[in-house]
């Protein structure tokens, strides 16, 4: 029963993230990421990686996917259709895509699964939550403390290319020009 | 873990202080004063930089997921200079853009994260800090090259730049999956020891060194460059092409010396094609280039082709020989950017071929430029035929003959277009020649010490034995 689910959430996985791309509006797009999303957060569940899919779900399904479409809303007409690539160029992203696909298939087909290597032990929540704030080895606090810098960073960027010329120095500009 | 092991994050530390100083500065500065800032950050950096000088202690933090030892302070101490002279190199564009102003204390503070990402990459010991170093200098970076909001094109080299180094990073993610899948950790010293070259690992291993290649811009990883290079602010392009470029190729040295050293018959042979292709066509490109910033995109992508060689010729030598090229480009490149940055402020102008007689009006700073492109193209009395000459050394000392054949062929087409360039400065004659150009005080004093350092390095012998020494303890 477990496998017949697990495959059909992938199949669905693939149909939608093939449809995400190909697809010609913008929203639709968004919302096919979405039952992308969702799927991978249902394939963690039975994984038994609840923290994944419980972040899976409120960070990306939640958050990110909202945020897309909020800024689609904002900046885009909705009608608006993207132009149908050239054909040839889709045929050769296509042959490369596949090719990449072959290529991995073939490397995992004989990859041992990570279970297998000695040492694993599956991720309790409360492991998970100490191991994000223990200095020692297998502690994550430096790359997590080090993430609010890059979060930080990104945001001043977005800022910067995004606010606007101040209006009193255009103005004061504007002046000298007149003079 | 106690507060010494903190205090080997020293650089990272001053620099996050740095950064929040900036940011509270900024708040505190009315709109009419943020020119201060420029002043506030050029003295800070330079302290920040004087204090990397100071004797540090080695060790490793966090469960070994911080090391700071010999050869990644020396790095970072290098960068630290780069990126000093790139704050002095900028003061004049952040000043006299009147779209900027508000936007000062931006600059900075993105320059500096940038940083701290590189920092942290240099000393990680662990993919997962590897990977968030790298992210926190390139989106920043992307930031800056969308700078300008006037122009289309920076808007385009932003986009371009932010769209190709995600999808760079998800390769190299997809990457360090299967590298953790093989190997069952992500700290270097474990990947190491359990890394055995299955398939698995492999295929791995290549998606790592292509999102690292990507950064460096390698071959066939290298078309987002020229377009990127030419549309962000200049000072930006050189910030990309030096700082950005130099810490990536140091930690791609270290990972390959430590982490695949098992595989470096499989790597060697990797990157014996990639430095062929990256020269070849990095050189044959820059010969068709009319904008002084594609040219140089181009001509960093040839020079990173050389550096490969370097790497090919295997720690000790090969490390040492990397890092005192990596010194000597850094100031040949900023010096090249430096006077394009000049040029750019006061004329407007970006063509080689607006440099025709730029000797009769500005005479210093065509010297400095030759010196410059000198370095670039490794002509004896300057630094940059050291570098070359010990590339050589390294890659020839392994039997890579045929690789150092090819190199110096390639070698003899870049010496063609760097005196193209030269050329158009000294012997031909234009009307229209630039006008003599009063650069600020920042700038000369900039340029003043790429050309010092570019005569000295070469001459300064001790300074290789130190660098070797560094190299070789680590």
């Amino acid at each position: 029963m477990e496998q017949i689910i697990t495959y059909i959430l992938l199949a669905l996985m693939l149909i939608f993230s093939v449809m995400t791309v190909t697809s010609g509006r913008i929203l639709r797009s968004a919302v096919y990421l979405l039952t992308v999303l969702v799927a991978t957060a249902a394939i963690y569940f039975i994984m038994q990686y609840q923290f994944l899919a419980a972040v899976q779900i409120t960070l990306y399904a939640g958050g990110i996917v909202v945020l897309i479409i909020f800024s689609i809303l904002l900046t885009h007409h909705i009608e608006h259709r993207m132009e149908n690539p050239v054909f040839w160029k889709a045929m050769i992203s296509a042959l490369a895509a596949l090719g990449a696909v072959a290529m991995i298939a073939w490397v995992l087909k004989d990859a041992q699964s990570i279970q297998n290597v000695a040492g694993f032990i599956p991720p309790k929540m409360e492991d998970i939550g100490m191991a994000l704030l223990s200095y020692g080895k297998q502690g994550y606090v430096l790359p997590f403390e080090v993430i609010s810098v890059l979060l930080l960073a990104a945001m001043i960027g977005a800022i910067a290319v995004a606010k606007p010329a101040l209006l009193q120095f255009k103005n004061k500009n504007f002046k000298q020009d007149d003079q | 873990m106690s507060w010494d092991q903190l205090l080997f994050m020293r650089h990272e530390i001053i620099l996050i202080i740095l950064m929040l100083v900036m940011i509270i500065a900024n708040l505190l500065t009315k709109d009419e004063n943020k020119e201060k800032l420029i002043h506030l950050a050029s003295i800070l950096f330079f302290a920040n930089l004087i204090a990397g000088f100071l004797p540090a202690r080695y060790g490793s933090a966090f469960g070994s997921m911080f090391v700071a030892n010999q050869s990644g302070i020396m790095m970072k101490n290098i960068l630290n200079i780069a990126t000093f002279i790139v704050i002095l190199q900028s003061g004049e564009w952040l000043k006299k853009e009147i779209e900027n102003k508000p936007r000062i204390a931006d600059f900075f503070i993105l320059i500096l994260a940038s940083l701290i990402g590189m920092f942290f990459m240099i000393s990680s010991g662990h993919f997962l800090m590897l990977f968030i170093g790298l992210e926190l200098a390139t989106i920043p970076v992307a930031a800056l090259a969308a700078f300008e909001q006037g122009k289309r094109k920076s808007a385009e080299a932003g986009v371009k730049l932010i769209l190709l180094s995600t999808f760079s990073a998800a390769i190299m993610l997809f990457g360090l999956g299967m590298i953790y899948g093989s190997t069952g950790s992500m700290y270097f010293n474990e990947v190491l020891t359990n890394f055995n070259g299955s398939a698995l690992g492999m295929l791995g291993f290549v998606f790592f060194f292509s999102g690292l290649a990507f950064k460096i811009s390698i071959v066939p990883f290298h078309l987002w460059t020229a377009d990127v290079y030419e549309g962000a602010p200049v000072n930006v392009t050189s910030y990309l092409s030096v700082v950005s470029k130099a810490a990536a190729l140091y930690i791609l040295m270290v990972v390959f010396y430590t982490v695949f050293i098992n595989i470096s018959a499989s790597w060697t042979e990797i990157l014996y094609i990639v430095s062929i292709l990256t020269m070849t066509l990095g050189n044959l490109f820059a010969i068709r280039q009319k904008n002084i910033k594609r040219f140089m995109a181009f001509s960093s992508i040839a020079q990173a082709g050389f550096i490969l060689l370097g790497i090919i010729g295997g720690a000790g030598m090969g490390m040492t020989v990397v890092m005192y090229f990596i010194l000597i480009y850094v100031f040949s490149n900023l010096a090249v950017f430096g006077i394009a940055t000049s040029v750019y402020r006061h004329s407007g102008k970006e063509k080689i071929r607006d440099l025709d007689g730029f000797y009769q009006t500005n005479p210093r700073l065509s010297l400095i430029m030759m010196l410059a492109l000198f370095s670039l193209a490794g002509i004896p009395p300057v630094a940059g035929f050291f570098g070359k000459f010990f590339l050589f050394t390294a890659a020839a000392s392994k039997g890579y003959f045929w690789l150092v054949l090819i190199a110096v062929l390639n070698a003899t087409i870049y010496l063609y277009y760097y005196l193209m360039v030269v050329k158009a400065m000294f012997i031909n004659q234009s009307d229209e020649a630039i006008d003599t150009i009063q650069s600020d005080f920042p700038m000369r004093l900039s340029l003043a010490l790429c050309a010092i350092a570019l005569i000295a390095i070469g001459f300064i012998g001790p300074l290789y034995e130190w660098i070797n020494n560094v190299a070789t303890a680590f």
